[in-house]
């Protein structure tokens, strides 16, 4: 079964997931702090225009401490997100996913030189590519991840219905399909949701709307809902 | 199509993770994809090539216009192998024709700079619509994950670019520098260059074979996500899985009511026969005559209150951390005016200078940087400063002296009192080894308790003898130095004990008071 997700299991035998992040998103959260940066630098040029030639050297200061340390700064004091990487909602953590520290972080953003190569993030994009959980090589060496930050749930509103007890030999996957089809009312379309219902006809004994009925009760039950 | 045998996991997915997924699948299957994708290009090419050699732009401009048409195979492949039923390279190219029949002018004229090219064709190509119900149906799966289209089709376009100018720029850094120096360059700005223009289509034509698998699979893993997400295939897979679990447990269970009656009919025998014997447990379970009942009332059970006790516990609580309230200290702040106070000093005779000002405020900002720094560092390694610090003032411990050497007992208290004359009692008895053994201990064992010499368990009687010659050379401050007849006896007797104890060459009895005379002088003052 393909899937994008990274898996870490603590010693105490606590499996962690995270989502890795792919080329793409991570493109574009790139670009979006190319914009950033371009325009503090545009603002800071503006503004030390009138300083002359000790405003060409403040701004020279500027740049480099911002190619260079910008990402560093957010990666450590925010929480793995560079304000790119905020909007498409990623974070930079350790490869056993604990936040990054300023070792690993300075690691990975010096080597961006090597990721550049021979031009335009060529080298990064297609170790991005090619590795098993989208690393470029400047993450390899710094044993970082790109991953997905895990959203808050907004709250959905739920139809009404009486929870009633789940039938008994409910795995978790089980439980959690049920919850989905109970949360996803609104997306799935009726005839849809009872297609799906039929589908436990042989444990439901129950048919169409009965059975979506009785289904909604009972993730309503999971969800700790009591009479 | 069948969902259960779809090949990557199915869960609701944002869409820049169907993205990712997308990536994954390419990189997996990118050998056919490619190939799929380069031969068709390729020879609408070369055909160009040998037709308008003039016009190499407008030949890759038509491979480019006509990229739809060669992205259908690939979708196609991906397609099949998503529902675990892949086909081979070969078969996919002789698919070529028919894969591209529906829609294929529109692909190529109107919708040829739409957007979200790879996230709709699949609706073309593998749900075969067209008209009113295709419009309807891509405004149905655009709601939610046209933008990331939009974005995958945008990232696409730039890197193949980028990667184009890469190329060249890689070819370049190998050409070596003493040629790379002597190239003529004007060509190329006089824009004479149509072998250079070909290489660079056939490079062009590679770059964008390369990329379109991944555009491909990528917009496919879109539309994929999405129909997940609109008809819930995750809810289905799981379902059916529960379904087919719950029937695969029911028929051992019937089989087992069946073939229970016989056991049941032994059990009750033996309950019978023994019956009278022993006495029978109480019952306490309400009389429960059939399986169903006993089902019920277990149902009855696991549904009541005490399976499902929940408990939330919500509340606000204060961590325990102590408070840090460190006040700046009063010489720092002095230290501050002052130094503000010396810029605006020297500042009053050109105060029109902004960029000098500027410039000592920044030099201002940069030593206190300094000093804050090492100040930091000071504070975050004094464990380790004071322990290296202390580390010097520590005496070295002092070394055991050993026991045993060369499997002789060397403790002062194994030796007699009057050395010598048991020496020479032993060796009248003729117990001439143990009589020079004796004498050869002893020596050691002076030599460690009074010189300081430490005797390591690795080394030979040759080495120990050659460390006292040192010491006698090379005297060191702080141990006892050695004088040279000292150093020579000890020369002269392991010489002779070793003779002994390893050529069992016995050294002639005058030898023995010789030697016993010298060590009574050199260990005189000990004795």
């Amino acid at each position: 079964m393909l899937d994008t997700t990274y898996n870490v299991e603590t010693p105490e035998g606590i499996d962690l997931h995270a989502r890795a992040a792919g080329p793409v998103p991570r493109i574009l959260a790139y670009a979006v702090d190319v914009l950033y940066r371009t325009l503090i630098l545009a603002a800071l040029g503006i503004g030390l225009a009138f300083a002359d030639t000790a405003g060409i050297g403040i701004w020279l200061v500027c740049s480099f401490l911002l190619e260079w340390f910008y990402p560093v700064f957010f990666e450590v004091l925010r929480g793995g997100q560079t304000p790119g990487k905020k909007a498409f909602g990623l974070m930079v953590v350790n490869d056993n996913l604990t936040p990054i520290a300023w070792g690993a972080s300075l690691v990975r953003n010096l080597l961006r030189f090597a990721d550049f190569l021979p031009f335009a993030y060529a080298t990064g994009v297609i170790a991005m590519t090619l590795g098993r959980h989208f690393q470029r090589l400047g993450d390899l060496a710094a044993g970082t991840l790109v991953v997905y930050r895990e959203a808050d749930k907004a709250p959905v509103t739920l139809p009404d219905s009486t929870p009633l007890p789940p039938p008994r030999n409910l795995k978790q996957q089980d439980q959690q399909a049920l919850i989905s089809l109970f949360e996803r009312h609104n997306d799935l379309s009726e005839a849809r949701q009872q297609e799906l219902a039929n589908l436990l006809e042989p444990i439901t004994q129950k048919r169409d709307s009965a059975a979506l009925g009785y289904l909604r009760s009972v993730a309503s039950w999971l969800l700790g809902g009591r009479d | 199509m069948k969902i259960e045998n779809l090949t990557v996991r199915a869960r609701l997915r944002s869409p820049w993770e169907s993205i990712d997924l997308g990536t994954a699948l390419a990189r997996q299957y990118w050998l056919p994809l490619f190939l799929v994708w380069l031969l068709p290009a390729a020879l609408v090419l070369a055909p160009l090539a040998w037709l308008l050699p003039e016009h190499p732009g407008w030949s890759l401009f038509a491979v480019w216009w006509f990229k739809p048409v060669f992205d259908r195979l690939p979708l196609f492949m991906i397609s099949r192998v998503l529902f675990g039923m892949p086909v081979s390279a070969p078969t996919a190219l002789k698919q070529f024709f028919k894969q591209n029949r529906r829609d294929w002018l529109a692909w190529i004229t109107l919708r040829r700079l739409n957007p979200t090219r790879s996230f709709d064709m699949p609706v073309t190509v593998l749900e075969q619509s067209s008209g009113a119900a295709r419009s309807a149906r891509i405004g149905l799966l655009h709601r939610k994950h046209a933008s990331a289209a939009t974005w995958l089709t945008l990232t696409g376009i730039h890197l193949e670019g980028f990667f184009l100018i890469a190329a060249f720029i890689l070819i370049y850094l190998f050409i070596p520098e003493q040629v790379a120096a002597n190239i003529d360059w004007l060509p190329t700005l006089r824009g004479d260059t149509l072998a250079l223009e070909w290489a660079s289509n056939v490079l062009y034509l590679f770059i964008m074979a390369a990329v379109a698998p991944f555009y491909i699979v990528c917009g496919f893993c879109l539309y994929i996500g999405r129909r997940i997400e609109l008809e819930g295939w995750d809810i289905e897979i799981q379902f059916r899985d529960l379904a087919e679990r719950h029937q695969r447990k029911q028929q051992p269970r019937q089989h087992g009511i069946a073939g229970g009656s016989g056991t049941v009919s032994i059990l009750l025998f033996f309950a019978l026969a023994f019956g009278s014997l022993t006495p029978a447990p109480e019952v306490k379970a309400d009389s429960l005559e059939t399986p169903q009942q006993a089902q019920q009332h277990i149902d009855e059970i696991l549904a009541a209150e005490d399976f499902h006790r929940m408990e939330q516990i919500n509340g606000w609580r204060l961590k325990e951390w102590e408070s840090k309230e460190q006040k700046i200290p009063e010489w720092l702040i002095k230290f501050i005016e002052w130094l503000f106070n010396r810029s605006l000093d020297t500042d009053d005779a050109s105060d029109s200078n902004w960029g000098a000002a500027i410039a000592r405020l920044i030099e201002i900002l940069l030593w206190v940087g300094v000093i804050a720094g090492l100040i930091y560092l000071g504070w975050r390694h004094h464990d380790k400063i004071l322990e290296r610090l202390r580390w010097r003032y520590k005496p070295k411990p002092k070394i055991a002296a050993p026991e045993t050497l060369f499997g002789l007992d060397i403790r002062q208290s194994s030796l007699p009192d009057d050395v010598c004359a048991e020496v020479q009692r032993l060796w009248q008895a003729g117990e001439k080894r143990a009589s020079l053994g004796l004498l050869y201990r002893a020596t050691l064992s002076h030599l460690i308790e009074d010189f300081q010499f430490h005797f390591g368990d690795h080394l030979t009687e040759s080495e120990c003898a050659r460390l006292v010659h040192r010491r006698q050379r090379e005297p060191r401050e702080g141990l006892p130095p050695v004088t040279a007849p000292l150093s020579r006896f000890v020369q002269q007797l392991t010489a002779d004990w070793q003779q002994l104890a390893y050529a069992h060459r016995n050294p002639v009895d005058a030898r023995i008071n010789a030697l016993c005379q010298e060590w009574q002088e050199v260990f005189r003052n000990d004795c």
